[in-house]
């Protein structure tokens, strides 16, 4: 049973390009406008992904009918910069100031597998998910942590238990933005990967959830 | 708001609170103030004379207000646009055209015309942010016939910065990329730009 994936749209240029673009066109099976969270019918969406960068201020409004859906079993994937501290319970993040340069000051940016034998790899390796992020999260007790920044916390975990039998993928990583926005290829290789890894990992989707 | 107590510059509020957030013009210059992005159709515009949209907008909501805009112009008002355009919203502002490739030489920005917020800003610090190309344009929105071409990308000089005067005497101000403000704290001469911007948006 194929899963049906959906995405938000904030109505940005780069979630336009995202998800309308020929690149990732035919890629999402729904797309719902942010604006309408807060009434959408979710019954039928088995992953629903918030696309990177739409603001929290207009998801919090949202909470009830997003925790809802988790907690019914869907999966919900939090991209980077949507602020899920605000509206999902038990999400720790901290801001840190963002690197943008250091593959030009001859460092790193320090981002390790935190579970390197996790399928997710399969799918993207870690060079597809190193360009920079805003932030880290501390995971709760029990979640899964696949990416994570080296002595700040993690950048993309796996929560199954928080708002059980549902599904959170938290991240602090944001590659719809710089896709969307013709800036950095491993964004756009993030993308590719990810997108299946989401409809074939037996973790995610309602179909293999309890009711 | 400014001395005299009148608002002439409104920021349309981008996304806040998500990490990443930069310094805010507002809290520099006493004429502007920011108001909640879907706010703006139901806005006092009365005394305001230009309208500062980041490239975070919900062009969406922008286009199902596009009424409320077009009268604003037409009252003499300025817009400031930036980003790519990907939404049905004004006539004027017509579908974003990616580079064909993001090479050295497609990046190159070269100003085509002089004008006020640009004024002592070189091509290169609009081309290189510390040696890296690519951060001020990616493409261009095409502009409509009679507009004043600012800046151009590439060998082909695509105009990713445009000004339209309208006979009424507004203004549309477009830019291909990130807001324009993100230059508050450059030590470049693209550091003019902040003020200038201010200024020529809240000029009479």
């Amino acid at each position: 049973m194929s899963r049906i994936l959906a995405a938000v749209d904030a109505g940005t240029y780069y979630h336009h390009e995202s998800l309308y673009g020929a690149r990732f066109a035919g890629a999402f099976d729904a797309v719902i406008y942010a604006p309408h969270l807060p009434n959408a019918d979710l019954s039928s969406i088995d992953i629903l992904l918030i696309t990177c960068r739409t603001d929290p201020a207009v998801l919090a409004p949202a909470a009830q009918n997003l925790q809802r859906f988790v907690a019914g079993g869907g999966t919900l994937v939090a991209m980077g910069s949507t602020g899920p501290h605000s509206w999902l319970p038990g999400v720790s993040w901290t801001d840190t100031p963002t690197n943008f340069w250091w593959w030009k000051e001859g460092g790193e940016l320090g981002l390790i597998a935190a579970s390197p034998h996790d399928r997710f790899f399969e799918y993207v390796p870690l060079n597809n998910a190193i360009w920079h992020h805003h932030g880290a999260f501390a995971p709760p007790p029990g979640a899964v942590s696949l990416i994570e920044a080296r002595g700040l916390g993690s950048v993309l975990y796996l929560d199954q238990v928080s708002l059980a039998p549902g599904t959170l993928l938290i991240t602090a990583l944001d590659p719809f933005y710089h896709h969307g926005s013709h800036f950095m290829p491993a964004t756009t290789r993030f993308i590719s990967g990810f997108l299946p890894f989401l409809r074939d990992d037996p973790r995610f989707g309602r179909c293999h959830s309890p009711r | 708001m400014s001395p005299e107590g009148l608002t002439h510059c409104v920021f349309l509020k981008a996304i806040k609170g998500a990490g990443g957030d930069l310094p805010a013009v507002i809290d520099r210059y006493p004429s502007a103030r920011e108001i909640d992005h879907y706010t703006l159709h139901e806005c006092d515009l009365s005394s305001v004379r230009a309208i500062l949209l980041p490239a975070h907008l919900d062009q969406r909501y922008f286009g199902e207000i596009a009424g409320v805009i077009a009268d604003f112009i037409q009252r003499g008002g300025r817009i400031v646009f930036n980003g790519h355009v990907a939404w049905p919203m004004l006539p004027e502002l017509q579908k974003f055209v990616p580079l064909p490739s993001n090479s050295l030489q497609n990046l190159m920005v070269t100003r085509l015309s002089s004008h006020m917020v640009f004024e002592g800003v070189t091509d290169a610090d609009l081309t290189f942010r510390r040696g890296v190309a690519g951060f001020y344009a990616r493409g261009h929105n095409p502009p409509p016939p009679g507009a004043l071409l600012i800046n151009g990308v590439g060998p082909e000089r695509l105009p990713c910065d445009w000004v339209l005067t309208k006979p009424s005497g507004g203004e549309i101000l477009c830019h291909a990329g990130n807001d324009l403000w993100m230059y508050i704290d450059d030590q470049t001469t693209a550091g003019r730009i902040v003020p200038q911007l201010i200024a020529w948006a809240g000029r009479p």
